[in-house]
């Protein structure tokens, strides 16, 4: 039951075609850090990986196993042992505006309201201190907010809330107004370091919708990572599991690296559906290895009642 | 006096323990004025201003020495006294120091511009080192041992005028509160022959030459905190009434009331005797002949000859 | 028996006192202050009527007067006909306050490199490591046995005493913005630069504006410290100022003029925390 889900979704055609550039590539990246007592410790080693543009990828796994390490390495934010990453055709050197960024927590400016922390990003790549008392720039400006407001209505704030800063509103709202912020930018990369896992769960799903919307929309390259199996099989195109180094071998542990199915329905709607299930169950399977988590067993047994009831 | 058991002796003599305690000179008229000492040295002019004033009655039993050159106003680049008015100068003010000044003025005939002197109160502690470290502080005034050390140091500053040209208007007192002396048990009056035979005694060996004299000058050299060159140096300009005779005459005399008008007047004048003292014979000074300087309801402070006279006939 | 209830509720820390006795309570222990003073006061006037070790308040009063009214020794005394508003401005207190207070000033705009100085330290890492160790060394001087040396390079007016709030306070200020500024979340500096920010951006108009309040509240709490070293200053060497005036009165007992004095400088520098305290909520609403 489970191997044809696995060749069903290894052949599952999806809308991305084999010819669009390569955004993402990083070669014979090697991260290790030495430890205070003797020895190394390897996060990452001799990673290979391309990513398409408008794919939408998501790396799942436990941790410690180096996803966020990944992510930050496309960001700019660490720099590997050995290889190189190059993004948008350039060799990363530093973190720079290539890629969009929505962390966990903490992505908002304290000191902004809601709307400024959305402006702050496109008033400065229109210009620089001095041009700010320049009356085209207020032009500019008040284009913006009106453009940032309505934005910002779509994705669910309402209009009290706009003028309001981060700490007065939820944890929901705010990772909305973080994902409007990076987008205002239009960057070719979203990096996404398990940007809902800090959230209860309908508001989860909530933005997951939104998120899918998103990038059904635009179509930008989407890195996602997540612990959280369920999230990644909902949202990605492409999915990627990594387990943790093993001491012996030298290259990194990607236990999986697939193409997901492609859904057209909402999320709501797929998270019942028996494929979905069946992939769960597989994905998870291969994270623990041979062996069976209790909660493996209890969806083997769900999908079983429900085969036999239907 | 206390280390070399001098006292020890005479406090036995009488039967009553006197108990020596080591203060930084404002901490112990701050003691004294709070009671909770009961005597201390002092200069007439602060047994004026702290005790007198505050409203404790003081008696001066012993009057040990005047300032003879101890105290100096120092000047660089050659000032006279005619040139100080406007400059900055230095000193701890309300104090001998700044008495030494005024009179200074007084006695050159610039008694008018004492009030365009610009005073800056400085601490003795710091002041050496400001004096010496900046050359545009031109103007100190100040005691031995920082005299000595400043003029040691730097050749260009001179000496404009010193307390020798005001012989006994700075002098140093043994003072007791009156209450004490007249505790009913008498032990005040014990305490005092104690005190008076022990100082005599000391001043005779600090006065006299040979072996006695060097050991006691060392001592007092030591409990002072400063070396045997420098303390001799400040005895040089230091007029000691060695024999009880010479101080218990000065006390009984005509220029000790001259001079003690003098400086009550500076006292008054710069409200050292108090914010709401109205006039300058609401703290009055009480002589051993009986007579008042100020209204005689009021006497804060009394100079007492008798124990002075006691020590001299040797019937101590 | 009524007692052990009461009792009962002033060590429970659920208790929810009424508006009257927080209210009333609060006063108690100046009341306390007060009647303890009069006592002893009281007592030492029966021994000698003009103590002024412990002034009572007739004497206190009159040294009020004398401080806002009157001008200090060293001034010239004022014309007899002239009216309050020109006797409180040639009085002795004003004076004093005047130039007491513009070294305090003066020391706190000074202050403004030092907090600059911290911000950079957190920020840029080159600043770190060149000023990092040092200045955690600097910081454990104390600044009053510098004094000396401060006289001889700064002479003995004014700045001596600046320089010496400055640099007994400058340090605490560095390394207390140096920390705030590391406290800031990674995660928005990151942010910041994916949102085309340059250097100067990510230090000014992310991190200084956001760390700004509590800056403020840093500075709040120096200031006891600042004006310690300023009281240190005037009172060692100085021609006018608050301390200068109580190291004067010192001399000669003149608590009835300290009192006030003493008083009159608590109230400064309450004054100066509640116009902090007012302008940070002011200018910083989301704090």
């Amino acid at each position: 039951m489970v191997l044809a889900a696995a060749r069903l979704a290894e052949i599952a055609a999806f809308e991305q075609t084999l010819e669009s550039p390569i955004e993402i590539a990083l070669h014979n990246v090697t991260v290790s850090y030495p430890l205070s007592s003797s020895g190394h410790r390897t996060v990452l080693s001799d990673l290979n990986l391309e990513i398409r543009a408008g794919e939408f990828v998501v790396v799942l796994g436990e941790t410690g196993c180096g996803k966020s390490t990944l992510l930050r390495l496309v960001l700019g934010q660490e720099f590997p042992t050995s290889g190189s990453i190059d993004v948008d055709g350039k060799r990363v050197t530093r973190i720079d505006s290539r890629c969009g960024y929505v962390p966990q927590k903490y992505s908002l400016f304290p000191d902004r309201t809601m709307i400024q922390n959305v402006m702050y990003g496109p008033e400065n790549a229109n210009t620089g201190w001095l041009g700010r008392i320049l009356p085209s720039f207020q032009r500019f400006r008040r284009d913006l907010r009106l453009e940032v407001e309505q934005q910002l209505l779509r994705m669910g704030l309402r209009s009290t809330d706009l003028h309001k800063y981060p700490h007065q509103l939820s944890g929901g709202m705010q990772q909305r107004v973080a994902i409007a912020q990076a987008l205002m930018m239009k960057p070719p990369v979203l990096l996404m370091d398990e940007a809902f896992s800090a959230l209860d769960p309908t508001t989860r799903s909530s933005l997951q919708q939104q998120l899918r919307d998103i990038w059904q929309e635009s179509r930008p390259t989407i890195l996602f990572v997540t612990h959280n199996t369920s999230e990644a099989l909902l949202l990605g195109t492409r999915l990627i599991l990594l387990g943790a180094h093993q001491e012996e071998s030298n290259r990194t542990n990607v236990l999986l690296d697939m193409q997901l199915p492609k859904f057209d329905d909402t999320i709501t709607v797929r998270k019942q559906s028996m494929e979905f299930q069946q992939l769960r169950e597989y994905v998870k399977k291969m994270a623990y290895g041979s062996s069976t988590s209790p909660e493996d067993f209890a969806l083997a047994q769900e999908i079983y009642e429900r085969r036999e009831r239907a | 006096m206390a280390k070399s058991g001098i006292l020890k002796r005479w406090a036995d003599k009488y039967g009553i323990v006197i108990k020596v305690q080591r203060f930084d000179y404002a901490a112990s008229l701050d003691a004294f004025v709070g009671k909770n000492i009961d005597a201390c040295t002092m200069t007439n002019m602060e047994a004026l201003d702290m005790p007198a004033a505050a409203g404790v009655d003081s008696t001066a039993l012993i009057i040990g020495d005047y300032s003879n050159g101890n105290d100096a106003i120092l000047a660089r680049n050659n000032l006279t006294l005619a040139q100080l008015p406007g400059k900055r100068i230095m000193l701890v003010q309300k104090t001998v120091s700044e008495y030494l000044l005024e009179r200074a003025m007084d006695l050159n005939g610039l008694g008018t511009q004492i009030p365009q002197l610009r005073l800056m109160n400085t601490s003795d502690s710091d002041l050496v080192g400001a004096f010496l470290g900046n050359k545009s502080n031109q103007i100190a005034v100040t005691w031995k041992p920082l005299v000595s050390q400043i003029v040691n140091s730097d050749q260009s500053v001179k000496s404009l005028f010193d307390s020798s040209k005001i012989p006994a208007e700075i002098l140093d007192l043994l003072v007791v509160r009156t209450d004490v002396l007249k505790r009913s048990d008498g032990s005040g009056i014990r305490f005092a022959k104690a005190i008076s035979g022990a100082w005599y005694e000391t001043v005779a060996q600090l006065a006299g030459a040979g072996s006695a004299s060097d050991q006691a000058i060392a001592g007092s050299a030591a409990a002072s905190g400063d070396s045997v060159v420098s303390y001799r140096e400040q005895l040089r300009t230091t007029y000691l009434y060695s024999t009880a005779k010479s101080a218990a005459e000065f006390s009984e005399g005509p220029a000790i009331k001259q001079k003690m008008d003098l400086v009550r007047q500076f006292c008054f004048r710069h409200q050292l005797l108090g914010q709401n003292i109205a006039s300058v014979n609401d703290v009055a000074i009480l002589y051993p002949d009986g007579t008042v300087q100020g209204k005689s309801d009021r006497v804060r402070l009394r100079i007492d000859s008798s124990y002075m006279r006691m020590a001299e006939k040797g019937r101590l | 028996m009524a007692a052990i209830p009461i009792l009962g509720k002033i060590v429970d820390v659920q208790s929810r006192p009424q508006k009257l006795w927080t209210q009333s309570l609060s006063w108690v222990l100046f009341l306390v202050g007060i009647f303890t003073y009069t006592q002893f006061s009281i007592a030492r006037h029966k021994e000698n009527p003009e103590d002024r070790v412990v002034p009572s308040s007739a004497q206190l009063l009159q040294g009020l007067k004398a401080s806002f009214l009157e001008p200090a020794e060293e001034d010239d005394a004022l014309d007899p006909s002239a009216g309050i508003t020109q006797r409180l401005a040639h009085s002795m207190l004003w004076k004093d306050t005047v130039s007491s207070s513009r070294r305090f000033f003066i020391a706190i705009a000074l202050l403004v490199p030092a907090i600059l100085l911290g911000l950079h330290m957190a920020v840029f890492p080159y600043a770190e490591a060149l000023f990092l160790r040092f200045g955690l060394f600097f910081d454990k001087i104390v600044a009053l046995s510098l004094l000396p040396i401060l006289f001889i390079v700064f002479g003995i007016d004014e700045w001596s005493k600046i320089m010496l709030m400055v640099i007994g306070v400058g340090p605490t200020m560095m390394l207390d913005t140096y920390n705030i500024a590391k406290a800031v979340p990674r995660e928005q500096v990151v942010k910041a630069f994916t949102l085309k920010s340059s250097n100067a951006d990510v230090a000014y108009r992310v991190i200084l504006k956001q760390i700004m309040p509590q800056v403020i509240n840093g500075l709040r709490l120096n200031l006891k410290p600042l004006a310690l070293f300023l009281f240190a200053g005037e009172m060692i060497v100085s021609t006018d100022g608050l301390a200068y005036r109580i190291g004067i009165m010192r001399r000669h007992m003149g608590m009835d003029i300290i009192i006030p004095y003493l008083l009159w400088v608590a109230v400064l520098l309450f004054g100066v925390d509640a116009l902090l305290k007012f302008a940070n909520r002011r200018l910083h609403p989301w704090f």
